[in-house]
């Protein structure tokens, strides 16, 4: 940074940093800048010229009817899908240019809850926690082991979402709502620097998914990390979310604080059959 | 609220030919269902044929299969004691053949399977267990033979070879089976691609392995005996020495120790199997 550089103070605070800590809150951790993404002529644009900051703390609700990149998005964050052309940094790597070491690096610092989950359903609860830190396991993992302070950790994180007690059992024997929270103690269990959510509550009944979405939000608080959530009912998004970034055709035409947003403004993002449903909550 | 059948003015109709075809109790199989089953007929009759199938010489015969089957009776138990030998190095075979037979299948079945390997792995498994599976297990036990000498050594190593083929393009398959959903969010924590194995595939694929790993050795036990016949050890040899002596009693307590064993087998390993899966 040259000595003419000034700090301009992000996300509309008033006045500019008094000390590292606070300056680093205002960095973002994901930066995105005109990113376009193409799987094959034919299909066109996925994504076009999206621009995106994640900063620490933040809970991001990413709206979107179907097809309109929200997947696509968080897949490019953290090198899933292919980037045509733009810059997208995510945890201090660059995320177009990366060897495979440093995808696995990259990808071992997001953590990642899946709508289906994605657990190891004949595997214990704690095992599958314990899964998030393979990138980390050392020599145990080569005959299945983890460290004990990685268990304990692993222990302490599964008390955090509130299924200790069931540390033991099969992950296929937990409800809906404890196999989320399960997802999230594994991607805890990264240390992450930013956890990406596609559709978490898509598979869960109204009241699992509220507190599912407020764990995710005390977690984006509490740790300081970014928290993208994507999701397709509106009422939840304004509920859990601090801020909202919606995509239509893969642009962006939304990117808002929660508080003071006027729902109607987000009907743009949906077509006219869809936009009843977004409501139902 | 009123709930009413007619489609929104928005949404796409059927094709009323095709709504009336999809209505209907029984549907008309489509022509190359029909043209497949015509031709499956004709493949049938041609292989009767072939082989000179004849239901009235079957019939003819029944007579001098009683009569081999009477000349089985009474069973002579009185080599009990080295028919239990053989019985236990026949298992002996089967349990070392299994064993190596399945580490090596489950080698090979993960350069064998399409959603773990690259297409250059993939394809050079997959012909290796092709050429492995053409080639019998009596011409490996043959080949063993001439290389090891007579005995049991020879018949694991055919053993061992012969379920590459089969046993492994299986376990490949099983690997190919498994729910995507945790290799990916293996993938998504960093997990190297051995990682991504151990978590993501074996857990899963477990209960398949370990029942067609029964199965196979189920098979092996089967198997023993009939490499017996070239020298490769097991009870074969002897079962073909009364054969050829005519020695029937004996013979008839071959078969009947062989069934006996087969049977505790099978059942003990479906015992396994239904408490896995």
């Amino acid at each position: 940074m040259t000595a003419n550089t000034t700090v301009v103070p992000a996300r509309g605070l008033a006045q500019a940093p008094a000390t590292t800590a606070e300056l680093r809150a205002m960095l973002p951790l994901v930066q995105v800048r005109d990113l376009k993404v193409e799987y094959n002529a034919a299909d066109g644009l996925v994504l076009d010229g999206v621009d995106l900051d994640l900063f620490p703390g933040e809970m991001v609700a990413l709206l979107g009817s179907s097809g309109s990149g929200k997947s696509t998005l968080m897949r490019t964050l953290t090198g899933f899908a292919p980037i045509t052309s733009g810059t997208v940094r995510a945890a201090g790597y660059d995320v177009a240019n990366l060897r495979r070491g440093e995808l696995r690096s990259l990808r071992a610092s997001a953590g990642q809850v899946f709508q289906q989950f994605n657990l190891i359903g004949r595997l214990s609860v704690l095992t599958n926690v314990l899964t998030g830190g393979l990138h980390d396991a050392g020599p145990y993992n080569l005959i299945g082991g983890f460290r004990s302070e990685q268990r304990k950790r692993a222990l302490e994180l599964l008390d955090r979402v509130g299924i200790a007690h069931k540390a033991k059992d099969e992950a296929r024997s937990l409800s809906g709502g404890q196999q989320q929270r399960v997802a999230i103690a594994r991607a805890l269990m990264q240390q992450p620097k930013l956890i990406l959510a596609d559709e978490p509550v898509a598979s869960l009944d109204p009241q699992l998914s509220d507190s599912v979405l407020e764990l995710l939000r005390s977690i984006a608080r509490e740790d300081g990390i970014p928290v993208l959530v994507s999701l397709h009912v509106l009422p939840l998004a304004l509920r859990h979310s601090d801020r909202i970034v919606g995509l239509k055709h893969g642009r962006m035409l939304v990117s808002a604080p929660t508080e003071g947003i006027d729902p109607r403004s987000l009907d743009v993002l949906y077509d006219g059959e869809e936009a009843g449903d977004v409501y139902d909550a | 609220m009123s709930t009413t059948l007619e489609p929104k003015k928005s949404q796409k109709e059927l094709d009323p030919e095709a709504r009336r075809q999809l209505e209907q109790a029984f549907a008309v199989p489509r022509t190359r269902f029909m043209l497949g089953g015509v031709l499956a007929v004709v493949f049938l009759l041609w292989s009767f044929q072939g082989v000179g199938f004849n239901f009235a010489k079957l019939g003819e015969g029944t007579v001098n299969m009683g009569a081999f089957l009477a000349r089985l009776f009474p069973p002579d138990f009185s080599k009990l004691g080295l028919i239990v030998e053989l019985l236990i190095e026949t298992v002996q075979m089967a349990i070392v053949g299994t064993v190596l037979g399945s580490v090596l299948s489950l080698f090979i079945a993960f350069a064998a399977a399409s959603t773990l390997s690259p297409k250059w792995i993939y394809y050079p498994a997959r012909w290796t267990m092709n050429v492995i599976r053409a080639v019998p297990d009596l011409v490996f036990a043959l080949m063993f033979v001439s290389a090891v000498g007579l005995g049991p050594f020879a018949g694991i190593l055919a053993m061992t070879l012969g379920s590459l083929g089969s046993i492994g393009k299986i376990y490949a398959e099983a690997m190919e089976s498994v729910d995507t959903g945790p290799m990916v969010a293996m993938r998504s924590v960093g997990a190297s691609h051995r990682q991504v194995i151990q978590y993501g595939v074996l857990p899963q694929a477990a209960p398949l392995l370990v029942s067609y790993t029964l199965l196979l050795f189920e098979g092996n036990v089967r198997g023993a005996t009939i490499l017996g016949l070239v020298g490769a050890g097991g009870i074969g040899l002897e079962l073909t020495t009364a054969m050829r002596m005519y020695d029937y009693g004996h013979l008839s307590a071959i078969i009947i120790c062989i069934i006996l064993v087969v049977t505790v087998i099978d059942q003990g390993s479906a015992f396994i199997r239904r408490r896995i899966t």
